[in-house]
């Protein structure tokens, strides 16, 4: 499957026509490399294109419905002044970075957190008690509980979209192309071929949570905990909201 | 290269663990120092410590009963709790705390009814309005043997709470400040300062015993040089580097004036009941225990709450040191009403000044054919 709106479509017709194929006579063993292959989810963020519109957070909580007070992704805009040159706007689109190694799986007393078939580390809520060990764990505050369901929520990675061949949907909003999804078990898929073109870099190795969301242009200033001043955090009232649609 | 950076759009994260958390935190730790302060005179025999073993044990059953209820409190799916047990995850310290919490609090429960259990039985033979409830109370017998190996198993349960609540803290790496290997000793010392504080308010509102005020100061002032002492390694380790995860930790918070200005509190909340119970140990239990109390509640606020202040990615702090609302305060004011309605129902319906250790030789399931009444207070 590959990483582009074009590509992704492409890949489902590739499938299509695969299997087309197939019945035509096309050789078993390749028939059985195909059904046995097993997509890896990942994400490559191309950190030079993303223009922080934010299209990739609203897109995620409209599809995702996610409480007023909490968010799955979000892009985090900085300003960074480099031995006193002019200062520049970095954009840091962040998610659950789906790791291989999620430290948010073990803590989990009731086994509601796993990880699935396709690498997406999800959530069954109709067996999350709301403890929030899950919460404390994640070295990336990519989860949160939400006020609406009382369970523990975050980033699927979309899989009810994937499931059925779409994509994300912060990458199919995403404007500028920056967010890139795709099997990393696929070297000719896009994300694959990015990540062996590409100099990349994931958020907090020193956790060793081996993430699925890789960057292409992080500064490291950026990946772990980010140290400068704060932007305006308005007082948290307690108080669950819906979004709301129109005014 | 010096690079300044400035958060212009971050998302705000609130605390996951509200302050049901610290409370229950604070009440457990209480409560199972407090049993195992109690087990020398009720188990081993150690007599002449009887009247702070009932304090103790008094302190154990009301804060034992209090915290379970905090912690499901802070559960967001409270009625979801049997699924601790249904889907136990054998890699998670919470999964192993849901069978040890009930566990420490039914043999802690057995246990103390048991010490109670000979004057149950005298109050249930005696001509009055409530007899038969007493009867009740006594399973119609007097024996208490039992209470030893309950006692035991009970103390061996409180130590497992300790391991637990200190582990399932500790682990995780994504707080810093969590993640030392001295919190669990750090968790263990100040419950017991938490329970001797309890204790000593306790012993001036019920006993006012000068020499008992004493004995109970000098045991605070032994707990709170040992969590002076663990303070002083903690910033020892953490500013020598030899321990990455120390050094983290202090750097996960120091340069904030707010945590500065914490550690200083947390400091004088040590130093001032220290050196008041060891120079005037006899007339300064008030002001020690409660002092000794706000040091046990202050640290475990300051861990949990002050810990999820501190963002895993983004810049600053959140405002989760002082979370505003209703919800919180409730929080703290419903589990100490708890506690406090507790404690008027034990001294009240209870015959706590009664709690008798088995006689000595008493063999299991024996009966005690006419228990002493123990006026000892």
């Amino acid at each position: 499957m590959d990483t582009t709106r074009r590509g992704f479509l492409g890949a489902i017709g590739q499938v299509t026509i695969g299997a087309a194929a197939s019945v035509a006579g096309a050789s078993q063993s390749a028939e059985a490399a195909e059904e046995s292959h097993v997509p890896h989810w990942g994400m490559v963020v191309d950190l030079r294109k993303c223009i922080g519109c934010q299209a990739c957070t609203v897109a995620c909580i409209m599809e995702n419905a996610v409480p007023e007070d909490a968010f799955r992704t979000h892009v985090s805009v900085y300003e960074l002044v480099k031995d006193g040159q002019d200062p520049a706007m970095v954009m840091l689109p962040r998610l659950c970075n789906h790791c291989d190694d999620p430290p948010c799986l073990p803590v989990c007393p009731v086994e509601a957190t796993f990880k699935a078939e396709n690498g997406e580390v999800l959530v069954d809520a109709s067996k999350c008690v709301g403890c929030a060990y899950c919460v404390q764990a994640c070295p990336y505050d990519a989860r949160f509980i939400n006020h609406e369901t009382q369970v523990a929520d975050k980033c699927t990675f979309c899989f009810h979209r994937t499931q059925h061949g779409l994509l994300p949907a912060c990458v199919e909003t995403c404007v500028g192309g920056a967010r890139n999804f795709g099997d990393l078990n696929d070297p000719d898929s896009e994300v694959s071929i990015m990540l062996r073109e590409n100099e990349v870099s994931v958020l907090r190795p020193e956790m060793h949570t081996n993430p699925n969301v890789y960057y292409i242009g992080l500064d490291d200033v950026l990946d772990g905990r980010v140290a400068g001043d704060s932007a305006y955090h308005p007082e948290m009232t307690g108080q669950a909201h819906a979004h709301g649609e129109g005014l | 290269m010096e690079t300044q950076v400035q958060e212009l759009v971050g998302a705000v994260h609130d605390a996951a663990w509200q302050p049901w958390a610290v409370q229950y935190f604070f009440l457990i730790a209480i409560s199972v120092t407090a049993l195992l302060m109690a087990l020398p005179a009720f188990v081993f025999g150690r007599h002449t410590d009887l009247r702070a073993a009932r304090l103790a044990l008094m302190v154990a059953v009301t804060t034992g009963i209090t915290a379970p209820i905090a912690l499901l409190a802070d559960l967001h799916q409270p009625f979801r709790f049997w699924e601790f047990f249904v889907y136990t995850h054998k890699s998670s310290w919470m999964a192993w705390g849901a069978w040890i919490v009930p566990s420490y609090v039914v043999l802690m429960l057995l246990f103390a009814w048991s010490l109670h259990r000979p004057e149950f039985y005298r109050m249930g033979q005696d001509d009055w309005r409530f007899a038969w409830l007493f009867r009740l109370f006594s399973l119609g017998g007097a024996a208490n043997g039992f209470a030893r190996p309950l006692g035991m198993l009970a103390g061996v349960a409180a130590l497992g709470i300790l391991t637990y609540t200190g582990m399932e803290v500790m682990v995780v790496r994504a707080r810093p400040l969590w993640n030392t290997p001295f919190l669990p000793l750090q968790f263990a010392a100040t419950g017991v300062v938490g329970a001797l504080g309890v204790m000593l308010v306790l012993e001036r509102l019920l006993n006012r015993d000068a020499g008992l005020e004493a004995t109970i100061n000098r045991r605070l002032a032994i707990a709170l040089a040992t969590v002076g002492a663990l303070g002083v390694a903690w910033f020892a380790v953490a500013l020598s580097g030899i321990s990455p995860v120390h050094s983290e930790a202090l750097a996960s918070v120091a340069g904030f004036s707010v945590w500065k200005q914490i550690a200083l509190w947390g400091a004088a909340s040590i130093a001032i009941p220290f050196v008041l119970a060891l120079t005037l140990p006899q007339s300064t239990g008030w002001i020690t225990g409660l002092i000794a109390i706000h040091a046990a509640w202050m640290f475990r606020w300051t861990v949990f709450m002050g810990g999820q202040a501190v963002p895993k990615v983004g810049s600053g702090l959140y405002d989760a040191l002082m979370p505003s609302g209703l919800g919180g305060l409730m929080g703290v004011i419903g589990t100490f009403g708890l506690w406090v309605f507790l404690m008027i129902v034990y001294t009240t319906f209870l015959p706590w000044t009664d709690a008798t250790p088995p006689a000595s030789g008493q063999s299991f399931g024996q009966t005690q054919s006419k228990p002493a009444r123990t006026q000892e207070i």
